[in-house]
């Protein structure tokens, strides 16, 4: 019995010890986390041409050496008001299985924090109807709350 | 290391393979008795066989066993090709193919065992009599090999291998020695060698490994290699494993003496070779599991689309590229020298245009392919359809070697067989009408391929009936296609082309090979979507032409650029007529809409800046330009703000997250890094 409950612990431990790094960015005053595996560039703010008739968060397609990637405005897409255009804006590139290649345009990128599965907080679906939930998790990180953006959600066309 | 990784070369092999069957079959039924012809199918059937067997397709593994024996039979003379048997083993290809594309797919070939095909071809063998007797024959060619020194003798065993020996020994196993030689001709030796082991693997547990695994793998052997390995099975039955796996030239073996390679001392240095040699394998059995599971679960091909390269033009491509590098390096020398500065440099720039020019063209004939491995397939249907259509017909090729961008050719194939179906079908006529026409009894189709410029023209000729105007006519009315005036006023062009219209079919019968109404009006959206076009020449009585006009590459085209509302758009030069300047008091209204008169034909006119949702700079008391474009038969007037100039773009896809716009085809990258967007002109119209 002793031995079956050490060895549960252990692996129970393990599962804690599990790490995840974001990167930690500002859309307004509130910190989102992106998980860095998806992450495949992040690049300064440029010229955006846009595309006529799309969803209005799309803002258009940039040229990110000699490949065309699309830019959506995550502000936009979340029911925030526009962007600002500021010197620290960002469009951050993301890799996903789904989507392919995206941009997104944040306000500020901020640091790399790492996360232990401990530190997270799962979100539930708050039901609260026609909103879609676009984090599914809240991590704890010196004292600050880092909303963790679920990508596919995001990605996901409306 | 695991199978996995010799798949891209399995499926490769297997459809060449399957070509040159499908093409020698063909030839056998025309001369039944060539040896060349019999020797080379047979040498594809058995390579096909010992491909699927060290892959572990056992299913593929097992049809391609029986037809080989068929074919060793037709080899011996002992049975004598019929058109049956011809009929059976294309069915048996045709099996193989679906193994084939099974296995693409999913990395499995699927359930489906074929018996009654095996049964068939088991048929054909008891009809002719003795049947083991060529497999023997093959291994007896495979035996001289015998008398040249065992290499598995020299091989020393430390301590380790020593007590693994001798445990074996205690279960009742058998500890082996055995040579393998590869062909001199073989191109992968190491993977050869690799599913040599993996073949061995199954049967038995390879011990030691010389030259060492890693050796084998970097391909740091000669042609031989020697394995000591521990089975409970016998010894032939190994050896039969490895001799399955293609460009094996011979397999010999024996049964390893312990006592005696004892006495021959421990070397220190065997003994290191033999730790490498065995983690090394187990890791390959570990690792091999999951990832094939987890290829499984993808619903993706596992296989990436290739494109087989000549050399040359590789070569040319890397002498260009140093080219480049030399081109960036006198630039940078330029702009550092202050002396002389600007003279030099528009020489520098002339000469990285030719350059980048030449770069271009490089790349783009490196991603051509001939229209060959598409059009070789068409033989052998247009004899399917002889028999099922119970009519004479010869197919007349030529210019397979014609060379078109690989997303074409592999576009190209289902229209093509849409109109060589249809003419067989329809174009040809019964054998008594073409006796009454004094035409002779084999009608003749036509493939024809050809470069005629910057396009690639691919004709389908039949000497068949031609388009009856008349009878397309009355079938377009009776269908609601066209009312009988429109009817009486349309030229026979026009007619001929209501053949494209979707839901149209004259086939007075509905039979399997076409007349599903289906058809030709995929035939012309495909090869537009290609941004080809397809047209019809006929002469009733006389036989029709089908002309697809395809341009050689996609990547590229000459665009006009425009300036709409401040933003950058491109128009393929392709679609543009001409360029107007009209007063806006020439626009007049029709029906609401805004057209203009231009020299007797009256155009619609599209204001781009509406349609793209932006304001115009211009003025609306301004002289306005109009690109005329025309799709087809039809023009459409687009109002743009300014002209910029003719321009080469290469074309980038917006990716499937932007594809709701249905107006932009593309975008493409500017000199200046910005992104402009291409105008489908087809879709504004």
């Amino acid at each position: 019995m002793e031995q079956l409950k050490v060895a549960e612990m252990n692996e129970i431990n393990e599962v804690m010890n599990e790490t995840i790094q974001y990167i930690v960015i500002k859309l307004g005053d509130e910190q989102y986390g992106i998980d860095i595996k998806y992450i495949d560039n992040i690049v300064r703010m440029q010229h955006i041409t846009r595309v006529p008739k799309v969803a209005n968060y799309l803002k258009g397609v940039i040229n990110l050496r000699g490949e065309v990637i699309p830019v959506m405005s995550i502000r936009l897409k979340m029911d925030l008001p526009a962007d600002e255009i500021t010197k620290s804006t960002r469009i951050i590139i993301l890799k996903l299985e789904q989507h392919g290649t995206i941009g997104i345009i944040v306000d500020e990128v901020k640091e790399v924090v790492t996360l232990s599965t401990a530190e997270i907080e799962k979100v539930a679906y708050d039901g609260q109807e026609g909103k879609i939930n676009f984090i599914n998790g809240i991590g704890k990180h010196n004292d600050e709350l880092i909303s963790l953006l679920d990508l596919n959600v995001v990605a996901m066309e409306k | 290391m695991d199978v996995n990784q010799y798949l891209e070369i399995f499926l490769d092999e297997t459809k060449e393979h399957l070509e040159s069957l499908n093409a020698q079959i063909l030839n056998l039924e025309q001369t039944p008795d060539d040896a060349d012809t019999i020797n080379e199918i047979f040498r594809a059937a058995h390579s096909l066989k010992g491909m699927a067997g060290t892959m572990g397709y056992k299913r593929m593994q097992a049809l391609t066993h029986d037809m080989e024996n068929v074919f060793s039979e037709i080899r011996n003379g002992s049975i004598k090709v019929n058109s049956n048997m011809i009929d059976t083993l294309f069915q048996c290809l045709d099996a193989l193919e679906e193994y084939t594309n099974n296995i693409q797919a999913s990395a499995d070939e699927g359930t489906n065992d074929n018996q009654a095909l095996i049964n068939q071809l088991n048929e054909y063998l008891n009809g002719g009599g003795a049947q083991e007797a060529p497999l023997k024959a093959a291994e007896k060619e495979a035996a001289p090999a015998d008398a040249e020194a065992a290499k598995w003798k020299e091989i020393s065993f430390g301590e380790h291998e020593k007590h693994v020996f001798s445990e074996a020994k205690k279960e009742g196993k058998q500890v082996y020695g055995m040579d393998i030689r590869v062909q001199e001709t073989c191109i992968l030796k190491a993977a050869r060698a690799f599913l040599v082991y993996k073949a061995v693997e199954e049967k038995a547990e390879i011990v030691v490994c010389n030259p060492s695994a890693q050796d084998i793998e970097d391909e740091k052997f000669d042609l031989e290699f020697s394995l000591i390995v521990i089975s409970e099975n016998p010894l032939d039955q190994i050896i039969a494993a490895a001799k399955n796996v293609s460009e094996i030239e011979s397999v010999t073996g024996g049964v390893v003496d312990i006592d005696t390679s004892e006495a021959a001392a421990a070397e220190t240095e065997a003994e290191v070779e033999a730790e490498e040699t065995r983690p090394a394998a187990v890791a390959a059995q570990t690792t091999g599991a999951p990832a094939k599971q987890a290829e499984k679960k993808s619903g993706k091909p596992v296989v990436n689309r290739t494109v087989r390269v000549d050399i040359e033009k590789l070569d040319v491509l890397m002498n260009l590229v140093s080219e480049l590098i030399i081109a960036k390096n006198s630039l940078v020398s330029a702009s550092s020298t202050e002396i002389g500065a600007g003279s030099g440099v528009n020489e520098h720039i002339e000469y990285l245009e030719s350059v980048t020019t030449n770069l271009h063209e490089s790349v783009m004939k490196v991603r051509m392919v001939p229209i060959e491995s598409v059009v070789n397939k068409f033989p052998r249907m247009i004899r399917d359809l002889s028999k099922k259509l119970n009519k004479k017909m010869e197919l007349y090729m030529s210019g397979e070697e014609t060379e078109l961008d690989r997303t074409v050719v592999d576009e190209i194939g289902d229209p093509l067989m849409h109109l060589l179906r249809n003419s067989a079908d329809h174009g040809l006529e019964s054998a008594e009408v073409r006796a009454q026409r004094g035409k002779p009894a084999v009608g003749s189709i036509f493939l024809d391929a050809y470069q005629d410029g910057n396009n690639v023209v691919i004709e389908v000729r039949d000497d068949g009936n031609g388009i009856d105007v008349e009878a397309v006519k009355a079938k377009a009315i009776e269908r609601g296609v066209i009312t009988p005036e429109q009817g009486d006023s349309m030229s026979e062009k026009d007619i001929i082309n209501l053949l494209f219209h979707a839901g149209f079919s004259t086939a007075k019968q509905i039979s399997d090979v076409s007349g599903r109404g289906v058809g030709l009006d995929v035939v012309k959206s495909k090869i537009e979507s290609l941004s080809g076009d397809v047209e019809v020449k006929s002469k009733l009585g006389e036989g029709s032409t089908w002309i697809i006009r395809l341009p050689l590459t996609l990547a590229i085209i000459q665009a006009l650029m425009v300036i709409v509302g401040g933003e950058k758009y491109a128009i393929s030069l392709g679609s543009i007529q001409t360029i107007e300047d009209i007063s806006p008091s020439d626009i007049k209204l029709v029906q609401n809409s805004e057209v203009i008169h231009l020299r007797g034909t009256v155009i619609p006119i599209i204001r781009l800046n509406k349609e793209l949702d932006i304001e115009s700079s211009k003025s609306p008391d301004e002289n306005m330009v109009v690109v005329i474009v025309k799709k087809g038969e039809k023009l459409a007037g687009l109002v743009v703000d300014e002209l910029i100039g003719q321009q080469e773009i290469v074309i980038k896809s917006l990716g499937k997250y932007i594809s709701k716009c249905k107006i932009i085809s593309g975008a493409t990258i500017l000199g200046d890094g910005e992104v402009a967007l291409i105008l489908d002109a087809n879709a504004l119209i």
